[in-house]
């Protein structure tokens, strides 16, 4: 029993987010969010999605025996923290959290020269794979992957190219959230699992996607009270900071019990991956980071309602992760059903 | 090593050697309040028990009756305790508050003087912080220990001193000197409290029984070595008291996590047994469990840092403001589920020489709702706590 992540894991983070300090301030993400054309957003993120990969991530949850880092959620979950505390609009967790790890399983289960050969460029960063779960028919990024993974039920997990599949962009509320529909056409996957190791493929993917999107609300939860502090420090009125006033400073350390209780939560589900601990850890999360988003605008007055200040890239990034895997509401009933049926003590084991 | 969330043989050697004892010894039937004559002293012998079998104080030192054990196996102790709805600690603020103090602050003598009657519930404690002009701003108290040759004369009025109806000992802070104000010149002392010139007066509670008191000293001599560390290093050894209190060990996890099951066991049987439940109801048990477990997962997580040496600082504060809520929430549910039924009392007894009569599951909740109403309150007002995480913690200006 030992509830504190280790030095390797600490000095990931660390590295991710220094990288992020230098490259993903509001300016950068700015920069980015005021383009409509792909091939300009794609130049505004040009010198990031470089340093990016020079960070060794690539293939991390890839089992080792097929050519990744073998690391666990675990090992990724304080980078995804880091990745929501900077609003990051690049894939790295939907990539090296979810569908790296989901298209090494389909090697695996279904071993094809193709889809090894898609691992490999994978692998080696010369190709994106996103995925999907099925029923979900929208995916961020989708527009800058050479592979999608989808499945028209669980039963089934198909590797696509992407140029064989037909993409609708659809604007998200986050400007930074690169949208596409994947409208369903005759494209045939160049790789098919079924029954139940596809199932099984999709039960995990999605787990993991759980998780890694808690982690990354508390980032960005931890983001916006950081903003939040700083801007009552600096706006006076009445002669003084406006976060000297007990309402202000009360809103904010609210805040922060939320973000500060629903931590473990996160880290203890990436550790156990229990279902039980997943949905919780989902609605924990969403709803530390809802609170945040809630009182960071409203102690910025004004200005928070305004599309001049940083603060709604992170908080707009919020409620969009907020309804992803089902949304807090599905995950909320999961929580409640378990725990009325008394599957208690089996989280303690 | 990353993070590991299995328990080791160690652990579960001592949850099994805990369970067993607990399970033959813990008394059958609840006792009945400790706010009440015979309920107090009823639990000052199940305190005695409980050192009988070396479980009174399992953190303490071996030379000090305890078990040596870490923060994870107390967490553990703890859980088997709460299982079994072993009864409350009458000595809880000697356990976790004094009896830490002592050994981090007390010479040799005072520790072999108070510590070994502590643990074996001869000497229980109260604590004698508050008075009717200082209460969340304590560092505005009057109460003042004068030094007169090798005694202190202490004279003042101090206030919400709980346990002190029916406690042996009090530890407080005093005004060493005549004139300053503020923080400076307090010191740490303790005092016996049946002894001439004390006059304790209950205070009813909410409940109706004297759970706390006031206390008037009148020219009360105390040896000066009843003074915890030098003169005027009161308020730093007060506040060293205080993050023990408000940081892990006032209210372990497992309490609320036993709250939360019997709140699901409530709310299981009253599906089956009555009219429909509100939703909001129903949701509002799930998020009572949640935040249970939530609050255990953090007390882990800092147990495990503790141990890898770090240190206790604003976690406290967070913590005081999550489990008072959580255990009000939990308590206004029970309540709504139970419908026409909470505000029946259960309880008999009152006749002299009565046994007091056992409270049933409403009175339990009903008793349990009128103490969570406190929680936000002692221990630091929820509202202070608020400020220090505003002020110390994400280093807001002071108002």
């Amino acid at each position: 029993m030992d509830f504190t992540f280790d030095e390797d894991q600490r000095l990931a983070a660390q590295s991710l987010r220094e990288l992020l300090n230098d490259h993903c301030q509001g300016s950068d993400l700015r920069r980015a969010a005021d383009v409509r054309d792909l091939p300009s957003f794609e130049a505004a993120c040009a010198t990031r999605r470089a340093r990016l990969a020079e960070l060794g991530l690539t293939g991390a949850l890839v089992p080792a025996e097929q050519g990744g880092l073998g690391l666990g959620v675990v090992d990724f979950v304080l980078l995804a923290e880091e990745a929501g505390r900077a609003a990051l609009p690049e894939p790295l967790v939907d990539v090296e959290g979810v569908a790296h790890p989901l298209l090494a399983a389909l090697v695996l289960a279904a071993p094809s020269a193709r889809a090894e050969s898609g691992l490999q460029e994978t692998l080696a960063g010369s190709a994106l794979v996103l995925s999907t779960a099925p029923g979900t028919a929208v995916l961020a990024n989708a527009a800058f992957a050479q592979y999608l993974l989808l499945g028209h039920s669980d039963d089934e997990l198909a590797l696509y190219l992407a140029s064989d599949i037909s993409l609708t962009h659809r604007d998200s509320i986050d400007p930074l959230r690169r949208l596409s529909e994947i409208v369903p056409s005759g494209a045939k996957p160049i790789a098919k699992v079924t029954g139940a190791a596809a199932a099984s493929a999709w039960q995990a993917a999605r787990a993991r996607s759980t998780v890694l999107n808690a982690a990354q609300l508390l980032g960005l939860g931890a983001r916006m009270l950081e903003i939040t502090v700083a801007y009552s420090l600096e706006r006076k009125q009445f002669g003084k900071a406006i976060g000297s006033n007990q309402a202000v400073k009360h809103s904010l350390a609210d805040v922060m019990v939320k973000l500060e209780f629903a931590r473990p939560v996160v880290y203890a589900a990436a550790a156990t991956f229990a279902p039980m601990r997943v949905a919780h850890a989902a609605v924990a999360a969403a709803d530390a980071a809802d609170r945040a988003a809630r009182a960071a605008i409203q102690v910025h007055g004004a200005m928070g309602y305004s599309w001049e200040v940083d603060l709604q890239f992170y908080a707009k990034r919020a409620w969009a992760l907020a309804g992803l895997n089902g949304g807090r509401s599905a995950q909320f009933s999961a929580v409640h059903q378990s725990a009325l049926r008394g599957e208690l003590e089996a989280q303690w084991a | 090593m990353t993070i590991d969330l299995q328990y080791t043989p160690k652990h579960h050697a001592l949850r099994t050697e805990a369970r067993a004892w607990l399970e033959a010894n813990v008394p059958r039937e609840p006792l009945p309040s400790y706010d009440t004559a015979q309920g107090f002293e009823a639990h000052r012998l199940w305190e005695a028990k409980l050192h009988s079998g070396r479980w009174s104080m399992v953190t303490w030192p071996q030379e000090y009756g305890g078990r040596g054990l870490d923060l994870i196996e107390w967490l553990i102790f703890e859980e088997e305790y709460y299982r079994v709805d072993a009864p409350a600690r009458v000595n809880q603020n000697g356990v976790f508050l004094f009896g830490p103090t002592l050994m981090e602050y007390g010479t040799a003598e005072q520790k072999s003087r108070f510590l070994p009657r502590l643990a074996s519930g001869a000497d229980i404690w109260a604590q004698v912080w508050s008075e009717p002009q200082a209460g969340s701003d304590l560092a505005a108290l009057r109460a003042t220990a004068i030094h007169d040759g090798d005694e202190y004369i202490i004279n003042g009025h101090k206030i919400w001193s709980t346990r002190a109806v029916y406690a042996d000992w009090g530890f407080g802070l005093f005004r060493t000197d005549g004139f300053s104000e503020r923080h400076r010149g307090l010191s740490y002392v303790v005092v016996p409290l049946r002894t001439p010139g004390v006059t304790i007066r209950g205070i009813p509670q909410l409940d109706g029984e004297s759970g706390f008191a006031e206390i008037f000293f009148k020219n009360v001599r105390v040896p000066v070595a009843n003074r915890i560390g030098d003169e005027g290093q009161g308020w730093s050894i007060a506040m060293a008291t205080a993050g023990f209190e408000r940081g892990l060990m006032l209210r372990s996890p497992a309490r609320f996590q036993r709250a939360a099951q019997r709140l699901i066991e409530l709310y299981r049987r009253a599906e089956q047994q009555t009219a429909p439940i509100d939703p909001g109801v129903a949701a509002t048990v799930t998020q009572c469990w949640m935040d249970a477990e939530a609050y255990a997962l953090s007390t882990y997580m800092t147990a495990s840092r503790l141990i890898a040496g770090g240190t206790i600082g604003a976690e406290a504060s967070l913590n005081k403001i999550f489990w008072s809520e959580l255990d009000l929430s939990m308590h206004r549910a029970a309540l709504a589920i139970l419908g026409a039924r909470a505000e029946l009392r259960g309880r008999g007894g009152g006749e002299s020489g009565a046994p007091a009569k056992i409270p049933d599951e409403a009175t339990r909740w009903m008793d349990g709702f009128l103490f969570s109403l406190a929680g936000p309150i002692y221990a630091g007002a929820n509202e202070i706590q608020r400020n220090i995480i505003a002020e110390r913690v994400l280093g807001m200006p002071k108002g």
